[in-house]
């Protein structure tokens, strides 16, 4: 006679799994650190990524120094390309007849304040022509600055780590011994920008003794105009530029900080494979203690399918509970953090994809490591379990 | 001492025994040994590149508030005005460009030295494939460090294309310092000319002193006498300037730390794990072993072994895998210019077994008073 299917009840699941609340601890425990980890990968790599990929515009093209693709820092476009691309590339977007044409010149710089605090950052030198190439970026409090005065991104404070008071509109700091003056505030959501100082093109060229421009960034009416300014950028071999949509230049820097990325993930295996194990061997012994019960329950009539979908249960509750653990954790303590990098910083974020991969990973390792203990213990002969001590 | 032997033996048949809950062990032991050397491997080979020692002679002259070899530019002809300070043995001007100043894995360096001068100041320098003389006859030629080109699968005679140049392998080097091993050489003009700098600029001077108490004075000597030049200088010995300039890495690098500890925790919490779990399984066989002449600290004795044979057995494979992956990878971390080479080291896969051993051993201790102070009747009576 074929055995008919009768579920445990839910009250069977949720009382052996109170039955011994040191062990649901540590099956809570081991699950939430499994999935803090991924979270804290996940909001570090998400974060990075997002980072970069705000920062560069599909819209803009930025023309740098040949040889210079990969770092803008190192490129150098003579002053005079700003002028030949402005008349020279069709499609650049016009505002008030102004091409949205910006030269700027990119540098870290050692950067001190009146108490003896000491920061490096990003400086750019720019025109006023920035703010129409980069349309994210909005002036908070003060103004653009004039000579001998700076504008401060709204995280440079924690690029440059100082407390966000030292970098208050008003307050002063120097660069190369040259006193500037900080004249407002600006913000650039989720990008790179923000993390830096922007002053003008002029005084930052005086001062680092450059006579070249890291690059000339170009603001398209239509993003299909890029074939214009690529076919300038080949047919002035004297300027010696190569034209670039400022998305791929991040795209590309993402790439490079590929290997970092691939460094949390290993980490989070590593520490998540540690974890699992452990879980897997405390199952082992959790079930095998009670193979004897779910014989007793198996000649009663419950199938084996019935007590394993029950230990599966038991499995999924701890390890969703550990799941709910972690993602609080990841709430209270990571959403929200700055983490600064070398090219800027980003917010770690709770994102509903991070969520998703929560509860993902907390099923799967309630289904990977309630298997083998739980086949093990089921496919026990019905005597030999009932006999078991 | 035998009945201590004696015990190894039966903590290995009951390790044996158990499978399933040793392999498992085993290998979550492992996983957490292999980040444990990891970090230990990134924190030790940055601890060679920073810390100061007594035979080091280097000094690195670089622009004043500059931390990128993008943006400190010197003047070449600094170089005579240097030789002649006293304290001086050797100068070799040095041009660097790298693919991105970030810090990341596997970043590109090209350093660009007078072909008649790299020798001289570098002694150690071996070229192990293709040839010096190609290499100082050809001015597009490139000598690589021998990591550089087994990552790229470059070999003499090839030619490819990085960071804006196009160059062609000379030779093979390698260097007992491990920074030379993970650059390309290439001369001085055809990288100031390829990079758009010009002739005439450096990013760095490096210099030799006759001792290490000079350090300091000539440093001091070099800054003064450009003190009132257009381009000011900041001198410094080689590892301090390391540990000024690559900041990015250096908080990468200490922020592993955590990631150790994790691991130790890891291994202590396996290890405890998996021993309360034995110990609570073998109630009754323990009680027996003591009513057969063994005494409680025999029963300890015997958790003590199993742990301490799970850890090492673990801590070993994590350990190997970890020195291996090392090895096949030749990692190398780059920042602003300066890469630090991430090699295994004897030292840090001894010490990680040290520890590991006595992680098992302190993970062991509770789970062993467990084992050994139950009543031995209450024990035999249980079902």
């Amino acid at each position: 006679m074929k055995n008919q299917f009768i579920a445990l009840p839910f009250s069977y699941v949720s009382r052996s799994l109170l039955r011994e609340p040191i062990k649901l601890l540590q099956k809570v425990l081991g699950a939430a650190l499994v999935v803090s980890m991924v979270l804290a990968a996940g909001m570090f790599n998400q974060g990075m990524d997002r980072m970069l990929r705000n920062t560069g515009d599909p819209d803009n093209v930025l023309f740098i120094g040949a040889g210079s693709e990969d770092s803008v820092e190192r490129s150098e476009v003579a002053k005079r390309a700003e002028g030949l691309i402005a008349g020279g590339v069709r499609g650049i977007e016009s505002r008030m007849n102004l091409p949205s044409v910006s030269g700027e010149v990119q540098y870290m710089g050692m950067v001190d304040f009146p108490d003896g605090a000491r920061g490096q950052g990003l400086l750019r030198g720019v025109t006023p022509s920035v703010f129409q190439v980069r349309p994210s970026v909005r002036l908070l409090e003060g103004r653009f600055p004039g000579s001998g005065e700076i504008l401060v991104g709204v995280s440079a404070h924690r690029a440059l780590g100082v407390p966000e008071s030292h970098l208050a509109v008003g307050k002063t700091l120097s660069f190369d011994d040259q006193e500037f003056r900080i004249s407002g505030r600006f913000e650039a959501p989720a990008t790179v920008l923000e993390s830096e100082m922007w002053l003008l093109r002029g005084d930052l060229m005086t001062l680092t003794q450059r006579e070249t421009l890291s690059a000339v960034l170009v603001r398209l009416a239509d993003p299909a105009a890029f074939a214009a300014a690529d076919l300038f950028s080949k047919q002035r071999l004297d300027l010696e530029l190569v034209a670039i949509r400022e998305s791929d230049y991040y795209a590309q820097l993402s790439r490079f900080y590929a290997p970092i990325r691939w460094m949390t993930w290993v980490t989070t295996a590593m520490i998540a494979m540690g974890a699992a194990f452990g879980g897997v061997n405390l199952l082992y012994a959790a079930f095998s203690a009670r193979m004897k019960e779910l014989a007793t329950l198996q000649s009663i009539g419950f199938s084996r399918l019935s007590l394993f979908i029950a230990l599966l249960q038991e499995s999924l509750l701890s390890s969703l509970a550990g799941a709910w653990v972690s993602v609080l954790f990841a709430w209270f303590f990571l959403h929200g953090n700055q983490v600064f990098f070398s090219v800027g910083s980003f917010s770690l974020e709770l994102t509903p994809s991070l969520l998703l991969a929560a509860v993902v990973a907390a099923l799967a390792l309630a289904v990977v490591g309630t298997l083998p203990p739980a086949l093990r213990c089921l496919r026990t002969p019905l005597p030999t379990a009932l006999r078991a001590s | 001492m035998k009945k201590f032997t004696r015990l190894s033996g039966l903590a290995l048949k009951q390790v044996l025994r158990h499978r399933t809950r040793s392999i498992l062990t085993l290998l979550g032991v492992a996983s957490a040994m292999f980040l444990y050397t990891s970090v230990e491997t990134l924190q030790r080979a940055l601890k060679v590149v920073t810390e100061q020692g007594a035979d080091d002679t280097t000094l690195v002259v670089y622009r004043e508030n500059r931390f990128c070899p993008a943006t400190s530019r010197l003047p070449e002809h600094y170089l005579t005005d240097i030789r002649s300070i006293p304290g001086v043995r050797e100068v070799i001007p040095v041009q660097i460009v790298v693919n991105n100043c970030g810090a990341s894995l596997d970043v590109i360096t090209f350093r660009g030295v007078p072909s008649e001068t790299l020798v001289s100041y570098n002694p150690d320098l071996e070229v192990i494939d293709g040839s010096l003389s190609d290499w100082k006859t050809r001015s597009d030629a490139a000598l690589l460090g021998r990591h550089f080109a087994a990552r790229r699968g470059l070999r003499p005679g090839d030619q490819f294309e990085a960071v804006g140049m196009r160059v062609w392998v000379a030779g093979i080097l390698t260097s007992p310092l491990a920074q030379d091993n993970n650059v390309a050489y290439v001369h001085l003009p055809y990288l100031q000319q390829a990079s758009n700098l010009g002739l005439g600029v450096v990013t760095q001077f490096n210099v030799r002193v006759n001792s290490h108490e000079l350090l300091d004075g000539v440093a001091e000597a070099i800054d003064a006498r450009f003190r009132s030049d257009v381009i000011r200088t900041d001198t410094r010995p080689e590892k301090a300037f390391f540990a000024q300039t690559a900041k990015d890495m250096i908080e990468l690098i200490a922020f592993t730390r955590w990631l150790g500890l994790g691991a130790v925790l890891a291994v202590v919490a396996l290890v405890g794990n998996t021993l309360i779990l034995i110990a609570r399984g073998r109630i009754k066989e323990s009680a027996i072993f003591q009513t057969i002449g063994f005494s409680r600290l025999d029963i300890a004795a015997l958790t003590v072994w199993e742990g301490w044979l799970l850890g090492l057995s673990g801590g070993l494979v994590g350990i190997l895998c970890a020195s291996s992956f090392f090895l096949w990878k030749r990692f190398t971390f780059g920042n602003e210019g300066l890469t630090l080479a991430i090699e295994p080291r004897w030292d840090v896969a001894f010490a990680a077994l040290v520890v590991v051993s006595l992680l098992s051993v302190l993970a062991s201790i509770w789970p062993a008073m467990l084992a050994s102070s139950r009543p031995v009747v209450e024990s035999l009576r249980q079902s």
